[in-house]
């Protein structure tokens, strides 16, 4: 139907196109602006006219790869999200097979507690936590953080891999079964492989959750166990003294892993919402 | 003997490997520093090489903004304490020494960095209850800055009172030309708004505490109030929730006839690369009443990351190291003139030839209105910071009410001492 | 039957378990803490009742950050949902296939980004000086928008952010969504000379009622978090305009001072709200779309 107005070309479709570059332009602009800023020196960025043409450079993010902040911030994002994402996966896949199949009340119960997770807020986790690992001496560490990471990612992997166990059809599983399967072999042989690429998107989007997530470890680390964002947002933060184009080639540095991912979860919510 | 060949490049080579022999034992791991950005500190990271040779190990700054310095360091020296050096200035010192979060300095500064020659007035900043706990890294009082072309274009003399220099103000503002009369820090923090704030507060007599009771609630805190809120009318744009990095770039970019400002903006000032009005600028003390905010930022030694005597002895080193006289002379070459505190390096020929008689003179003059504003007391932050916000919430309007913002800040201070 | 029990009782143990500590512990936790008078920095730490709800409800700021927890809310959930609905359908209208699905694709980088980024990215951009949206804004006033320090837009300035995030995102979204509609509806209301816009307002809109009102509660449960972009943008300010609850909490417990059992009585409080309030949409949600 959108093909058939597209045909009459009049000054609504004109306005229509108009409208829809502006669409796109808002929705990139920012990130190309940022990326071309973080190729620029101080001088090509501190211009009275935006400057689009200039002799790009490296030196940027030489520095920020340079900073032992930046490394040590690097390791630690690298280690929590992997090791939160995996235990995630690990607990969280077979949780949402088991859920898929429970049509009872108490499955319903379930799943609401897993989604009301989410509800808590941040700040209402980090405090307390905070508390406790001062007591434990976990503060400050990427075992405590990974911790913390895991209560993320566990029930998002629950909850995204819930309808993607219930769109594996369930002839193939009861043919398994009429085969002698049991219900392990039907879970890792049949249902596991037949839903697995909707499973990937469910863990990648949790790997972004975490990878993204600020608040929790800004209460929860202070020197040894910091995050990429949390080195990120001192860099943006430190004001004028430092060159512009460092501060967004260190945004820039941070944004690279999630949208390493972008084929993926485009893959992801067309499967999501197709009928 | 070494004292007195040290300038030779020969008696430098040979310090240097005596006091590699000295002190390759003292330190075994590398040390963290928490700091905020200053030319100084960039300057060491591209001398690690230098330190590791008299120590044997090297180290690592991180640095963040003034306000989070503050509010991060204290966040992280009353829970994990994991830094070797802290950046503390004349507000927290209090808070930390109070708390045992740092260490007594002078027994472990090395005796060949010469503690003795810097500033008196900058050791005192760094002072707490008859103890040295930093070594300065910067410091001082405040000067007037004044642009000489408009003020003689106007054929005005630069203003001695506050009075004169609300007249100057009005007088030399133009927007329209890109003109504005004066620049004020406006952002929170009790090192931002409330550090300028403060000098009218002080000029105008008001006091802080009388004892243990609050005393600020006062006609003179009123009167600085209503008199920052009338001269921030003529402060440029950025500055209502700006603080230094706004209002010295507003200045220096050349937007702005005069200015009230701590004295290491004239070494930004007269620096051609960071400055459009190199050369045209005069200083002078602050009109009367206003009192200079006399300050004074150093480094310190960690306590809970350096448990015994070694570790503390190799942070000291760092710090000695780090705040030496062959550092102030790099400083004083790169014209980072904010981080000079020696009295050697002020009476040498490479000061008296870089700098011109006029800041010299003014340095000295305005050494003799330079007042500690602030309320020495751990508890300071914690206030300050609270009148930042309720100050920023007057100067961008979204409260109007003087006497009732004051009547908050009281309460809040009423609190504050019966939580202690 | 016996053995799917047994699997279900493996599969599902171990995992609800993981939770229910790592959510209950932190819960218990801060529900203790807000009855204390806990400070960092501070020695000694006894119980104190409910001093610290009581201190909250004559504090200022607090009801402060309520009323701006709600603005924000307000703003973001409605900002993103139009946002959504107007992309999505001009998407739908002007585009077809391959098109489609690259733009598609571009307008969910946003989303992907860290809130970090994202808010660094569009602070820069505002920036007086040397601000790439201020420079047209400077060549026709002469004067920039200080975007980020004006009382009146401080708020809106930051919820563009999260309509950028989050509104093109649900514009993908809806997009596949109008995709799976059945395409009968849509000819006859053109053969009924309908107009575009009617034609979504009485046709499509009503029949993606229910994963629309989805999606506005899942923007309503993400909307809460605000922090990372407030933090990098504004920090609360100007004044306290921009600064939200969790802001506030932050504030007392790390910046301004450590009280950490202060900061867990608002802590407690905003999880009470959210907890109810989410727990009754959500139900209520649950029987509409199902009745």
């Amino acid at each position: 139907m959108g093909a058939q107005m597209a045909k009459r070309i009049t000054l609504g479709t004109i306005a229509a196109r108009l409208a829809l570059v502006c669409v796109v332009i808002f929705a990139v602009f920012p990130v190309i602006w940022t990326l071309l800023n973080s190729f620029k020196e101080v001088v090509d960025i501190v211009t009275p006219t935006p400057k689009l043409f200039f002799s790009p450079t490296l030196e940027n993010f030489q520095y920020v790869f340079e900073r032992p902040s930046v490394r040590l911030g690097l390791t630690n994002s690298g280690i929590v999200v992997f090791s939160s994402v995996v235990i995630g996966a690990l607990f969280g896949i077979p949780a949402a097979y088991a859920l898929a199949h429970m049509k009872s009340r108490m499955g319903e119960e379930i799943k609401f507690f897993v989604l009301s997770l989410r509800f808590l807020p941040p700040v209402a986790v980090a405090i307390p936590l905070m508390s406790i690992y001062l007591d434990l001496g976990l503060y400050d560490t990427r075992l405590s953080l990974t911790l913390t990471y895991v209560l993320l990612t566990l029930s998002t992997i629950i909850w995204l891999s819930i309808p993607a166990f219930e769109r594996v059809p369930t002839n193939i599983e009861e043919a398994a079964r009429l085969d002698g399967y049991g219900p392990y072999a039907v879970f890792f042989l049949v249902a596991l492989p037949v839903a697995g690429p909707s499973l990937f998107g469910a863990i990648i989007f949790s790997f972004i959750l975490v990878w993204n997530e600020f608040l929790i470890a800004l209460m929860l680390t202070t020197s040894e166990a910091k995050t990429l964002p949390i080195v990120a947002s001192e860099f943006t933060l430190l004001g004028r003294n430092v060159p512009w184009g460092i501060l967004n080639a260190s945004v820039i540095v941070l944004s690279i892993p999630p949208l390493i991912f972008l084929g993926v979860l485009s893959g992801f919510l067309n499967r999501m919402f197709k009928k | 003997m070494l004292k007195t060949s040290i300038t030779t490049v020969g008696g430098l080579l040979m310090a240097t490997s005596l006091t590699t022999a000295a002190y390759a034992q003292v330190c075994t791991e590398d040390l963290k520093i928490l700091a905020q950005p200053r030319g100084s500190l960039t300057l060491l990271e591209d001398r690690v090489a230098e330190f590791e040779e008299i120590s044997g190990v090297s180290f690592k700054i991180d640095f963040l903004n003034e306000n989070d310095r503050r509010a991060k360091s204290r966040a992280e020296a009353s829970t994990t304490g994991r830094y070797n050096v802290y950046y503390i200035d004349e507000a927290n010192i209090a808070l930390f020494a109070e708390n045992e979060w740092i260490v007594p300095l002078r027994e472990h500064f090395p005796d060949e960095y010469n503690f003795e020659d810097f500033d008196p007035s900058r050791i005192t900043v760094g002072s707490y209850d008859g103890n040295v706990y930093f070594a300065p890294i910067q410091g001082g009082g405040d000067f007037l800055y004044y642009r000489k072309d408009l003020l003689e274009a106007a054929g005005i003399t630069p203003p001695t009172t506050l009075e004169e220099l609300k007249v100057a103000i009005a007088a030399l503002h133009d927007p329209a030309n890109n003109v504005y009369g004066f620049a004020l820090r406006g952002g929170r923090g009790s090192g931002a708004n409330v550090w300028r704030w403060m000098t009218y507060f002080r000029g105008f007599g008001g006091e802080w505490f009388d004892g243990d009771t609050p005393a600020f609630n006062s006609e003179a805190a009123i009167k600085a109030t209503e008199t920052y809120l009338e001269l921030f009318e003529y402060s440029p744009p950025g500055t209502s929730t700006g603080s230094w990095t706004e209002v010295t770039e507003a200045f220096n970019s050349g937007q702005v006839a005069l200015i009230v400002e701590s004295s290491p903006l004239a070494g930004l000032t007269e620096d051609p690369t960071s400055s459009a009005v190199a050369g045209m600028v005069g200083y002078t003390v602050p009109p009367s009443p206003l009192t200079g905010g006399g300050y004074g930022h150093g480094l310190a030694i960690g306590a809970r990351a350096n448990p015994d005597e070694a570790s503390r002895d190799c942070a000291g080193l760092f710090i000695g190291w780090a705040t030496s006289q062959d550092q102030e002379m790099q400083r004083l070459e790169q014209g980072i003139f904010g981080d000079l505190n020696r009295q050697s390096v002020f009476a040498s020929d490479e000061f008296s030839a870089k700098y011109s008689d006029n800041i010299a003179t003014a340095l000295e003059e305005t050494a003799d209105v330079t007042a500690v504003n602030f309320w020495p007391n751990a508890d300071w932050p914690d206030l300050g910071d609270r009148w930042g916000i309720i100050l920023e919430e007057l100067i961008v309007g979204s409260r109007t009410d003087i006497p009732a913002a004051l009547d908050e800040l009281e309460e809040y201070a009423n609190d504050l001492i019966a939580r202690r | 039957m016996k053995a799917k029990s047994h699997i279900n009782k493996v599969f599902l143990g171990p995992p609800l378990l993981v939770l229910a500590i790592l959510a209950l512990v932190p819960t218990i936790a801060a529900i203790v803490i807000s009855f204390q008078n806990k400070e960092l920095g501070r020695r000694g730490t006894s119980f104190v009742g409910f001093d610290n709800y009581i201190s909250l409800f004559s504090d200022r700021r607090f009801s402060n950050a309520m009323k701006v927890s709600l603005q924000w809310e307000a703003i973001t959930v409605i900002g993103t949902m139009v946002v959504a609905v107007l992309v999505a359908i001009l998407l739908f209208e002007t585009t077809r296939g391959r098109t489609r699905a690259i733009l598609s694709t571009l307008l969910i980088i946003p989303v992907l980004l860290p809130r970090v980024t994202a808010a660094f990215v569009w602070k820069f951009m505002f920036n007086p000086l040397l601000g790439v949206i201020n420079y047209p804004i400077k060549e026709l006033t002469g004067k920039p928008i200080e975007f980020l320090s004006n009382i009146e837009t401080a708020l809106l300035s930051v919820a563009v952010v999260d309509i950028w995030q989050w509104g093109l995102f649900f514009a993908v979204i809806l997009l596949k969504l109008l995709e799976t509609l059945p395409k009968e509806p849509f000819e006859a209301a053109r053969i009924d000379k309908a107009r575009t816009w009617e034609i979504y307002a009485y046709v499509a809109i009503p029949m993606l009622a229910a994963p629309l009102i989805s999606l506005t509660f899942v923007k309503m449960v993400e909307s809460l978090r605000s922090f990372d972009l407030i933090y990098v943008m504004t920090r609360g300010g100007p004044g306290i305009v921009t600064e939200t609850l969790d802001m506030y909490a932050f504030s007392q417990g790390f910046v301004e001072s450590g009280r950490i059992s202060y900061a867990s009585a608002m802590a407690v409080l905003m999880l009470l709200t959210t907890i109810i309030t989410f727990t009754v949409i959500f139900k209520w949600v649950r029987k509409w779309q199902n009745a």
